[in-house]
């Protein structure tokens, strides 16, 4: 059997190439992404293999998340307990640490450098370089404020060298210091890769840290002693306020970190695995069908000679087999070369990540065969089936058909799942927040493979309905009814277009209402505030920015806001210092209950989504945790979801209270009326000309960038949908192609009666265009309901506004159109070679 | 008043030890109003020569004039609107398009060259196949006989100057035969149509005006005024020469 399958695939090569490149598209992925992950994961182990010291000791900090973000001191270890552990009997020495993230370099122009969205990190120069996770290549050790190193890399992106003044802004001022020293990451650390710039200790605690301390201790042990009774014995003196881990817990835990960073990407080329895989289903389930309609004479006549039913059906799943197997090994082929790209890639932008030789994993390989060839197996098994089932007189007939199954039984099943999706969201619609956006998800997947099951039914009305205004002319008419002949394959076709459209322009609707809820929120809550001043990525700068805004002339007020992270109980928070009257004006605050104005320390104004999830009310006190302890807080007041202000907000003095620090995260700016904002603005960023991350937008530019991640996110969607509708055509391209071989004597016969070759191209498009049309239309229709809906149930999740951009959708529709057009090309191009006499003389 | 005529045509097919000789030097004229029946043996060359005569294939020698129109000059485009235009052709079998409706299946030509059907002649074309209501069904739920009185039907609606048809009884039984070639007939009789017919069968031949043999690709007889009897006849005798 599988010797017959073989000679089929042979001899209708053509026909499994589309089919092939199917399968191999989704295995490209899956592999891409498996090797990747194995690659980055070899390579970390390896690095991370005894290479720091025998034992750590940080600070413990009350927040898991604890990200660069805060404005609040890093937690840090005394000197006094370095000591204290050097005393430690078992230990040979100790070395006091000093590695941070915060700080910022200014290339030559005075322009931060770009950093590939890594944190820049800041480290005091250490007193063992065998335990530092960075070693000086070139120079010699800074010494004092007026000297720095800087990592390799960003020396060379910046074109600094030995020498050169270098500007650097930290979170406590700006300073200028001589180049002293080049550096280069000896790690697979966190900081690894990422810009790093070195101060001696001293002077990195009072530049980084703002005061003395340590982020970490080494511990060195002395030889023979066992490392698991040293821990034990510094865990004592260390007290619960830091952790003591080995080096292999170490090492462990920076493995976990770096795959966590580069997780997201195996997830999302695990995404496009699944599109490319599911869609690909479709073109697979087609084809097969149509193979075997057409070869159903053969098939039969097999029957009749002797074989038997099962015979017959492993022949075509045989097909399936080679498909599988030739699909597979060119995707992980194909998977590599992903895979292998994407570190060239990263290597390209300078980031040292760890390198190893491609890893192919007998797991990646067993995985991508399994998937590969299950997945075009059980698509080729349904018309398997039907082929076994033919009886063998069918060879005798000269009209040989299958025997068609109703679809009565489908199309119930899928009114059903309809009925059940409508219910799901009936359900999630009244709930609220993410747990109901899950079900949605989980609605809108039933509604897909609803409508797929109906589709045939709705295929057959729809077709005609959607054919209309391309008039009624012989081409028009005899390709719709291509298109209606066989409502099952234009059904299935439509499908992979559909499921493509569904799932972009869900995320289309989504993503656009998140701009639109973005630009609501902030006009919104930015009431009386002509300048908004901000850093980047968020992070805090210095008090005396404020201070020189504020002296400039025609600025009336400017209120700050600062931030850091907390926790209740078990959430995440955040937690803000504002001006008395920020949220008067500058912020525009809708007071629910309570008050907002004279807060006393201690007293606490909390957003409603917060305390809804919180539990909270005015009146109620709650403990809030942060880096510098827990503290005692009372509701004073109660506001309406804020953009702006998403935090659980103190009074100034409140917040320093709890121990925030000096420095801002944001700065609302009111100009006086009468003066133009164009013409402060100017002034303004002269005045900040040492603050070169700051940033001084009014309200548009502001609004923009905040919309920018959203654009990023359309990016990743923009990529989808092409590959989505990559293999969609792929589809329709094989589905027409083979309607044109299986109609060849049809075709030979339009020609022979005078259908010229343009009616025949026009009749080949209309078909093409109705398939198209059709997955595009349905598919819109579901992905802008499960987009409408999802904003629906996050309204006081950042998706306050419903926005459907009609223009894209429509947009998005004329090139389903279109690529119907293109579909039809390489299909009418073969059709219309044909020679009228040999297609008439077809079987 | 020769509606079809042919110089000299040679069909070759392959070279070397392969070669065929489909047609050789065939020069026939087919009258205006006249119903010709082709015959011959199996692989002499009658398909062929009605290919090249309607505009299907490209002889390899000699011209094909339709009318005034040397068909053997003409482009594929040229060609194509010309079989739309002026020609009807008729095969043994699978003739119409699964996905149209009998009448629509009939006015395609038509509806391929953008023309509106001559509501009269169309009238009676379609009374003379007496399909009756049966017009609007596909032909899948037609009979054979039906199927190819269809057919005719479409090959008649453009008033071509000439219709083809190539065994259009081959796969009928006697009666429903009888009902085709009746047809054809009355189209020469009534409308004063050309038909050009190939056949097996002594009793079709009998309905033409004039039969010819082919044998090895040469035109060998002809018989004016045939009956089924006379071209038993010359059947046999033409067989009898071969074996001679
Ligand atoms: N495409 C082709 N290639 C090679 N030889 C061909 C081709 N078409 C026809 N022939 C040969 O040309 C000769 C004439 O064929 P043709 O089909 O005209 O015969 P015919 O008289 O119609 O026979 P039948 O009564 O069986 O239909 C035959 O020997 C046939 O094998
Ligand atoms: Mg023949």
């Amino acid at each position: 059997m599988l010797k017959l399958g073989l000679r089929s695939v042979l001899a209708h090569r053509l026909r499994f190439v589309l089919c092939t490149v199917a399968v191999m598209l989704g295995i490209g992925f899956v592999s891409g992404a498996m090797i990747f992950t194995d690659t980055l994961s070899t390579a970390l182990k390896k690095n991370f293999a005894g290479s720091t010291a025998d034992i750590t000791v940080t600070p413990v900090s009350a927040l898991s998340d604890d990200t660069g973000t805060s404005s609040a001191r890093p937690a840090t270890l005394s000197s006094d307990l370095a000591h204290q552990i050097a005393a430690v009997p078992g230990v040979a020495g100790t070395d006091p640490q000093l590695l941070t993230t915060g700080p910022q370099i200014l290339g030559s122009d005075g322009k931060p450098s770009d950093t590939y969205g890594l944190p820049t990190y800041g480290a005091g120069w250490p007193h063992d370089p065998r335990t530092a996770p960075f070693k000086l290549i070139d120079g010699k050790a800074p010494w004092g404020e007026g000297q720095l190193g800087l990592d390799q890399s960003t020396a060379q992106r910046e074109g600094y060298e030995l020498g050169d003044k270098v500007k650097v802004v930290t979170p406590a001022q700006a300073v200028t210091g001589t180049l002293t020293a080049i550096t280069t990451p000896v790690l697979a650390g966190a900081a690894a890769g990422a810009p790093l710039v070195t101060f001696d200790p001293a002077t990195g605690q009072r530049l980084l840290l703002g005061g003395p301390g340590w982020t970490s201790i080494g511990v060195a042990i002395q030889p023979g002693q066992d490392s698991a009774a040293v821990t034990k014995a510094i865990e004592a003196v260390a007290g619960k306020d830091a952790t003591v881990r080995t080096a292999a817990q170490v090492s462990a835990d920076g493995k976990n970190a770096l795959d966590d960073t580069f997780g997201g990407f195996s997830t999302v080329l695990l995404m496009f695995a699944g599109l490319a895989l599911f869609v690909g289903a479709f073109l697979i389930v087609n084809t097969f069908a149509m193979l075997v309609a057409q070869r159903s004479r053969e098939l039969a006549m097999l029957r009749a000679i002797g074989a038997s039913r099962g015979q017959v059906t492993g022949t075509v799943l045989a097909e399936g087999l080679v498909i599988g197997a030739i699909g597979s090994t060119l995707g992980l082929l194909l998977g590599g070369g992903v895979a292998a790209g994407l570190q060239f890639f990263y290597q390209r932008l300078d980031l040292a990540i760890p390198t190893a030789v491609l890893q192919i994993s007998p797991e990646t390989i067993i995985t991508c065969y399994l998937l590969g060839i299950g997945i075009t197996l059980a698509a080729a098994y349904p018309a398997a089936r039907r082929a076994g089932k033919l009886p063998p007189v069918a060879a005798m007939r000269d009209d040989a058909m299958l025997p068609e199954r109703s679809i009565l039984v489908r199309v119930i099943i899928g009114a059903f799942m309809l009925l059940m999706a409508a219910t799901v969201y009936a359900i999630a619609v009244n709930l609220k927040g993410l747990p109901a956006a899950v079900l949605l998800g989980l609605g809108a997947a039933i509604t897909l493979l609803g409508v797929v099951m109906t589709s045939p039914l709705i295929s057959r009305y729809a077709v005609r309905g959607l054919m209309s205004p391309f008039g009624r002319k012989a081409p028009v008419t005899l390709g719709r009814r291509n298109a209606e002949r066989n409502p099952r394959r234009t059904s299935a076709t439509a499908s992979a277009l559909m499921i493509s459209l569904a799932l972009v322009s869900g995320l289309v609707v989504i993503a656009s209402s998140a701009k639109a809820s973005v630009d609501k929120g902030i006009t919104d809550a930015i009431g009386t505030s002509d300048l908004v001043v901000t850093r980047d990525g968020g992070n805090p700068f210095s008090g005396q920015v404020r201070d020189r805004i504020a002296e400039v002339p025609g600025i009336t007020s400017v209120h700050r806001v600062r931030q850091m992270a907390g926790k209740v109980g078990d959430t995440s928070v955040r937690v803000a210092g504002v001006d008395e009257g920020t949220l008067d004006g500058p912020i525009t605050a809708q007071v629910e209950a309570g008050t907002v104005s004279g807060l006393q320390p201690g007293q606490a104004i909390v957003p409603r989504n917060l305390a809804r999830t919180l539990d909270l009310s005015v009146g109620k006190a709650f403990q809030l945790i942060t880096t510098t302890g827990t503290h005692r807080l009372t509701v004073a007041g109660v506001i309406a979801p804020n953009r702006q202000l998403n935090a659980i907000a103190l009074s100034l003095p409140g917040y320093t209270a709890i121990g925030g620090a000096a420095s801002d995260s944001t700065l609302y700016v009111e100009v006086a009326d009468g003066t133009s904002i164009a013409t402060v603005l100017p002034t303004v960023v002269a005045k900040l000309q040492d603050y070169p991350a700051v940033q001084v937008r009014d309200q548009q530019a502001y609004a923009k960038g905040e919309r920018g991640p959203i654009n990023a996110i359309l990016g990743v969607v923009g990529m989808l949908l092409a590959l989505a509708i990559l293999i969609a055509v792929l589809g329709i391209v094989n589905t027409l192609a083979l309607g044109v071989v299986e109609r060849t004597r049809e075709i030979g016969l339009l020609r022979a009666i005078g259908m010229d070759r343009p009616q025949l191209r026009r009749m080949l498009q209309v078909e093409s265009i109705a398939i198209a049309l059709l997955g595009a239309l349905l598919g819109l229709v579901i992905g802008v309901l499960f987009g409408a809906s999802i904003q629906q149930v996050m309204a006081d999740d950042g998706l306050a506004v419903l926005d459907i951009p009609v223009l894209q959708l429509v947009i998005a529709v004329l090139v389903a159109a279109a690529v119907g057009v293109l579909a039809a090309v390489w299909p009418s191009r073969r059709a219309a070679r044909l020679d009228v006499l040999r297609a008439i003389a077809t079987e | 008043m020769v509606a079809v005529r042919t110089v000299g045509v040679g069909k070759r097919y392959g070279g070397g030890e392969t070669r065929i000789d489909a047609l050789d030097d065939v020069s026939v004229d087919f009258g205006r109003g006249r119903f010709t029946a082709i015959m011959g043996p199996s692989g002499s060359g009658k398909s062929t020569l009605l290919h090249c005569l309607a505009g299907l294939d490209r002889p390899s020698a000699g011209q094909v004039w339709l009318g005034d129109v040397e068909l053997t000059r003409l482009d594929e485009k040229a060609l194509t609107h010309l079989r739309r235009d002026r020609i009807g052709f008729v095969f043994q079998a699978f003739n119409l398009v699964p996905t149209l409706s009998a009448l629509e299946n009939i006015t395609l030509p038509l509806d391929l060259a953008n023309r509106k059907p001559d509501r009269e002649w169309l009238d009676k074309v379609i009374t003379t196949i007496g399909l009756g209501d049966r017009l609007n069904h596909k032909p899948a739920e037609l009979s054979g006989g039906q199927q190819q009185r269809v057919a005719c039907a479409r090959a008649l609606v453009s008033r071509p100057d000439v219709v083809f048809a190539d065994e259009p009884t081959g796969n009928l039984d006697s009666r429903s035969s009888a009902d085709v070639l009746g047809f054809l007939h009355r189209s020469v009789r009534e409308f004063g149509q050309t038909v050009v017919m190939v056949t097996h069968d002594p009793t079709a031949a009998a309905y033409a005006d004039r039969v010819l043999f082919l044998a090895d690709g040469r035109l060998e007889s002809e018989l004016p005024d045939p009956t089924a009897e006379s071209v038993l006849d010359m059947m046999k005798q033409l067989d009898a020469h071969e074996a001679g």
